[in-house]
């Protein structure tokens, strides 16, 4: 009865991903629906695993837990990557310094409640906005003047930029990590899961979040012009956008979802320091890389998917080994397909 | 209506335009001619702006252009439809055409527009909703074309919308070229199809290793000596 | 051979060389007079520790141009089999010392063959993956102590030997860097198609640079572990990885004397004032953005120093009967080789046979069922207009693409999907529309790049730089200055190629071309952009090179004369299908190829 539970669950989920290239390469309609249903295909693949490879009802509550766990941290992972695979795909750029906008963020929804004494909402529009003047900032002054120059160059500013702000933020911030008052207390239980206030409104913040980028990116002009650049950077200009503003606006969006990552993930794990913006900017890079580099929903799938994996390894083998799961994914990615998982090949032109 | 005076350009170490001069009166198609390596793109693209003139000056509609960013010169509707057609190929026909009229906010004229566009071009009103990267060869020159009249254009830059097309194409899409001149549209027209070029111009130039080595009335030209052995083959 | 000086030797090379000996010299009689403290001969060591990591990480980012940010993790490799070594088996430093450069190069084959495929971030990315997983292993081995680190290891502080180690390591890369091989992999940081299309196997090359410079790293991990006899996962993160890439873009990428240089001074810097060392980790970022905003090329961009320089100093104190002789011959004595000389062949079967080729590019027929016979010897045009899929033909004749179908007989041998460097050492040589010289390269290290090939010599050979290396090395520069003489280039081999006027670019490339000593030229366009002087000049010498070097050439062109008055036989391609084949006569008055690519209306 399982195993079939488990295989239809697993079909439908295969047809959805089948119907997810479909949209993507036939018709052009970037459908809201589309990034949808990115996520409720995951929680489809989840369960089909669950009731494949699990057998007993309390192995499988754990499991489901651990995978809970896994997709609020995958949003957080899904929300910064979403910056990096925007920039990526305008400037082709990795901006390594993204991890610690993220980090900025964190800070500054961190004063916003304390200092401030600012509402929760509120911080968070704070946040944002903080992270969004951070991240143009950071464009304006080391990546601007480089436009021209080797991308190699580029990436070796970007790799400063990133280490610059993490240690002005231990020189500045203190090196010792704040406590960020708790916002959330409530706690449901559904079928035995835990499922907590603050992992919700984690969830649904981003979810909300990338509808709205997806719809920003799609139906409006600034939107439009953004993949215009991205697209063909000299045909955008023949078209009269403003390439160096639509850049600024890019850098500015997309630093504004890191921002809102720092403060949501501060509501479940409440520990803020300088170096947090580290690892968890390596790892949503390596997100944007598995579902394809300057693709919206890719970036959301491989966010997911990292998170997900991850919480299950340190649930099944240990947490010591959770570092190099994301980077083994990359690996195995970057070898199999390194465009990613919605990437297209290209070939260089001669 | 468009000037150039003694333009340089230097473009990656080389000096690729030395000292070109040409202009282009309302209402006439003019043609540059000439050989790949000659110049004849990198002179669209330093109207364009995409590229930096080092010396010289470009005069649009009274207008000095030479330093203005490239966004505005489109908004004073000087519009290049570039080499190799550069659409975008991850947007459908549709969204290509409304990039085109991306600096327009006259939105029901744009409309009215969009319509005139697409009975021009019917094959692009079948596949309004298909990618433009998918679309073949010639539609995609199409596309290109269309684009470019979407910005309602004063004068329009069109570089080499030849290149690359089946030979009933390109008779197909020098029509369309003479049509939207008979509508009113100014044409600087850059081919390396002479013959093509010359026959649909007014005035052409003849443009070698960056300067303008001939000039005159396109049928004068046509029937020039030189020209007909290097470029005409005949 | 030249008098002229390579534009990336540092002037004054002699002076700075002496200058550096007499430091090192100095330090020793310091270090042996124990006028130095205990501490201070230590700081020497992590100055020689350093500087071995960050020399070998040049040759990775800065000659070979491929960016990899995980060398902390070929120093851990290293490092912990020290330990290991160490502390179970209490092995002596020279057998961990060698053991470990093993280790560490292994990690980096075995990292670098599946990795090396990708370019730019991706491979940053890939490296900087791979680096925190080794990592990771470490933290997570019973055998490695897990997070708690590998105590136990001998203490061992040998200045000499350090230095030794050091000064070894430094000489082994400078002459793979200087050298056939290294001038291989600078090819590739320059334009890896063109390196290919000059008979470069790119991936070969980009494999050797990542194991060797592994290898160093994997050394400087041993001697580290022996001198901090602790050792712990931490101590090698991405930071340090960071650490080691400031040292080398501050010194300059592709610069070994700005590495050394570099390395010394970023490391010396916090000991004498001390108020950096709290702020080293704002001031390392800072330093690497200032240096990428304002001098991205580093302090020493890709200069090096010349140690020619410095022997002929020396060699002014010998007494002149005891002086080597190492005049050259006349130069216009100078022939080519046999290899060169392609024998009179028996064989009458034609040289190149295309049958049916097609290739498509997003489901469009760039150029579909092509069909070619070149017979030896013949000189065969390619016209077309622009975007009827003559290039994409080039592409596919040299290997760049692979071929959707049909195949390619070349000289009795298929060699349709094999890659671009196969071909070239079968004997297909190419130029490009677009040139694609060495840009930052003098004229004559391009065509000695092009040499590769004949170079006559391997890795081995480089480094232990026998009378036989020597000997190939000045053939090669012979071989190469006889070829610029017949292209009219030798007044500026020493130029560096973007610098060249047009014209002698495009020259310059043919040349290139003709050093991989090909049976078959295939020219893009070679005279576009040329004036009709030099156009003549051009057809006078393709005549001439065709017979000179026994040539057969294919070439695309646009320029009618030309094409007219040099080929025997013309292909018309036309939307990717030959139309028409035959004699130029033939060719101008067909009326399909008059109406499509001639122009002339067809009445």
């Amino acid at each position: 009865m399982l195993p079939v539970l488990g295989f239809t669950l697993l079909g439908v989920t295969i047809v959805l991903i089948v119907l997810l290239f479909k949209f993507k390469v036939q018709l052009t309609l970037h459908t809201a629906g589309q990034i949808a249903y990115t996520p409720l295909m995951f929680i489809l693949a989840v369960l089909a695993l669950n009731y494949l490879l699990v057998g007993l009802e309390a192995d499988r509550i754990y499991f489901l837990q651990q995978t809970v766990y896994g997709i609020s941290l995958g949003s957080v992972y899904a929300l910064i990557a979403l910056g990096y695979t925007m920039v990526y795909g305008i400037v082709r750029l990795i901006n390594f310094a993204h991890g610690e906008i993220y980090m900025l963020g964190a800070y500054a929804g961190f004063f916003a409640v304390t200092s401030m004494g600012l509402h929760f909402v509120l911080a968070l529009i704070f946040a944002m906005a903080a992270a969004a003047l951070a991240g143009v900032l950071v464009e304006r002054i080391a990546y601007k003047p480089l436009r021209n120059a080797p991308r190699l160059a580029v990436l070796i500013t970007a790799i400063g930029m990133s280490l610059l702000l993490q240690n002005v933020g231990q020189k500045v911030f203190g090196s010792i990590p704040r406590s960020f008052p708790r916002q959330f207390d409530g706690l449901y239980q559904i079928g035995g899961i835990n499922l907590d206030q603050s992992r919700i409104i984690i969830f649904l913040i981003t979810f909300l979040l990338m509808l709205a980028l997806q719809y920003f990116v799609n139906y409006t002009k600034p939107g439009r012009a953004m993949r215009a650049v991205s697209q063909d950077r000299d045909a955008a200009q023949l078209m009269g956008i403003n390439v160096e503003r639509t850049i600024s606006s890019t850098f500015a969006i997309g630093s504004m979802l890191a921002g809102a990552a720092g403060i949501l993930v501060a509501i479940v794990f409440p520990q803020i320091r300088p170096t947090m913006g580290l690892m968890p900017g390596l790892k949503a890079f390596v997100a944007a890389v598995i579902g394809g580099i300057g693709i919206i929903p890719g970036a959301v799938i491989g966010g997911l998917l990292l998170g997900v994996s991850e919480n299950l390894v340190t649930a099944y083998l240990s947490s010591s080994w959770r570092d190099a799961i994301a980077f083994g994914m990359l690996i195995v990615i970057l070898l199999v397909k390194p465009s990613g998982i919605l990437g297209r090949n290209v070939r260089e032109k001669v | 209506m468009l000037k150039i005076t003694d333009l340089h350009v230097h473009y990656g170490g080389i000096h690729a335009l030395k000292g070109v001069s040409l202009s282009v009166e309302e209402g006439q198609i003019v043609s540059l001619i000439g050989a790949n390596g000659a110049g004849k793109s990198t002179c669209l693209n330093t109207i364009s702006s995409l590229v930096p003139a080092s010396s010289g000056q470009i005069i649009f509609m009274e207008n000095d252009i030479t330093k203005s960013a490239p966004h505005s010169i489109v908004k004073s509707r000087l519009i290049q439809v570039p080499e190799g057609r550069k659409v975008f190929p991850q947007m459908s026909v549709a969204e290509n055409l409304e990039m085109g009229a991306y600096v327009r906010t006259d939105k029901r004229e744009v409309k009215a527009d969009r319509e005139r566009v697409l009975n021009m071009f019917p094959r692009l009103r079948e596949r309004e909703r298909q990618l433009a990267g998918t679309l073949s060869g010639g539609e995609q020159q199409m596309l290109a074309i269309a684009r470019g009249i979407m910005a309602k254009p004063r004068i329009l830059l069109l570089d080499e919308p030849s290149m690359g097309l089946a030979p009933i194409l390109v008779q197909e899409i020098f029509s369309i070229i003479r049509e939207i001149n008979a509508q009113g549209t100014t044409i600087l027209l850059v081919e390396q199809n002479a013959h093509m070029a010359l026959s649909i111009a007014n005035y052409g130039y003849v443009l070698e290793t960056g300067r303008v080595v001939l000039e005159g009335p396109a049928t004068e030209l046509a029937a020039n000596d030189e020209i007909r052995s290097a470029y005409l083959g005949a | 051979m030249n008098i002229k000086r390579h534009p990336n030797h540092i002037k004054g090379s002699a002076i700075w060389i002496f200058f550096g000996l007499a430091v090192l010299i100095f330090v020793n009689i310091q270090v042996a007079t124990d006028t130095l403290d205990f501490y201070m001969v230590g700081v020497l060591s992590v100055v020689a520790i350093n500087v071995i990591l960050t020399v070998s990480l040049n040759l990775i980012n800065g000659v070979t141009g491929q960016l990899s940010i995980g060398h902390a993790g070929f120093m851990a490799v290293g490092a912990y089999t020290t330990g290991i070594l160490s502390s179970s088996f209490g092995t002596s430093i020279y057998i961990n010392l060698i053991l470990s450069g093993i280790a560490a190069g292994l990690a980096g084959l075995l990292i670098g063959l599946p990795t090396l495929r990708l370019r730019g971030d991706y491979l940053a990315i890939a490296t900087l993956g791979f680096g925190e997983i080794i990592r990771v292993i470490l933290q997570n081995l019973r055998i490695t102590g897990g997070a708690g680190g590998l105590g136990g290891i001998e203490w061992i502080d040998n200045f000499y030997l350090t230095q030794t180690v050091t000064i070894l390591a430094v000489i082994i890369i400078w002459r793979i860097a200087t050298s056939a091989p290294g001038r291989a992999m600078i090819a590739i940081r320059e334009d890896e198609i063109a390196a290919e299309t000059v008979g470069i196997n790119t991936t070969k090359y980009k494999v050797m640079a990542f194991v060797i410079g592994s290898c160093f790293a994997g050394i400087a991990g041993s001697l580290f572990a022996h001198r901090m006899t602790y050792i712990a996962p931490n101590g090698f993160t991405f930071m340090k990885s960071i650490e080691v890439l400031v040292m080398l873009v501050l010194g300059g990428l592709g610069s070994i004397t700005g590495a050394i240089f570099s390395a010394i001074f970023l490391t010396l810097l916090p000991e004498f004032l001390r108020f950096i060392d709290e702020w080293r980790m704002v001031i390392y970022p800072a330093l690497l953005v200032i240096v990428m905003l304002f001098r991205s090329q580093g302090l020493f961009g890709t200069m090096d120093l010349d140690f020619g320089q410095a022997r002929d100093v020396l060699r002014k104190f010998i007494p002149t009967k005891y002086r080597t002789t190492t005049q050259t011959q006349d130069q216009n004595t100078v022939t080519f080789r046999d290899d060169h000389v392609v024998k009179p062949e028996e064989a009458t079967n034609p040289l190149l046979e295309v049958h049916n080729l097609s290739i498509a590019f997003g489901g469009l027929k760039a150029v579909s069922n092509f069909n070619l016979t070149l017979e030896r010897g013949s000189l065969h045009g390619l016209i077309g207009p622009n975007g009827a899929g003559k290039t994409t033909m080039f592409n596919m004749l040299t290997g760049v693409f692979p071929p959707n179908e049909g195949e390619i007989i070349f000289n009795g041998r298929r060699i349709d999907g094999k890659s671009a460097h196969e071909v070239a050492s079968a004997g297909i040589a190419r130029t490009f529309q677009n040139i694609r010289l060495f840009k930052d390269l003098t004229v004559l290290d391009n065509v000695k790049v092009a040499y590769h090939m004949q170079a006559g010599y391997g890795l081995g050979t480089a480094i232990v730089q026998p009378p036989k290396y020597g000997k190939c090395e000045e053939q090669v520069t012979r071989d190469a200055m006889h070829l610029l003489d017949v292209f009219n280039l030798s007044e500026s081999c020493m130029t560096i190629a973007r610098n060249l006027p047009y014209g002698a670019q495009r020259r310059l490339e043919i040349a290139r071309a003709l050093a991989v000593s090909p049976s078959l030229l295939l020219l893009d366009e070679p005279a576009a952009g040329m004036n009709p002087q030099e156009t003549k000049e051009l057809v006078e010498l393709i005549h001439w090179i065709r017979d000179e070097f026994n040539l057969t050439v294919l070439l695309i062109e646009h320029d009618m004369s030309l094409v007219m008055t040099l080929c025997q036989t013309i292909s018309v391609l036309d939307y990717g299908i030959k139309i028409f084949e035959g004699s130029p006569q033939q060719v101008r008055n067909e009326p399909r190829v008059i109406e499509a690519y001639l122009g002339e209306e067809v009445s």
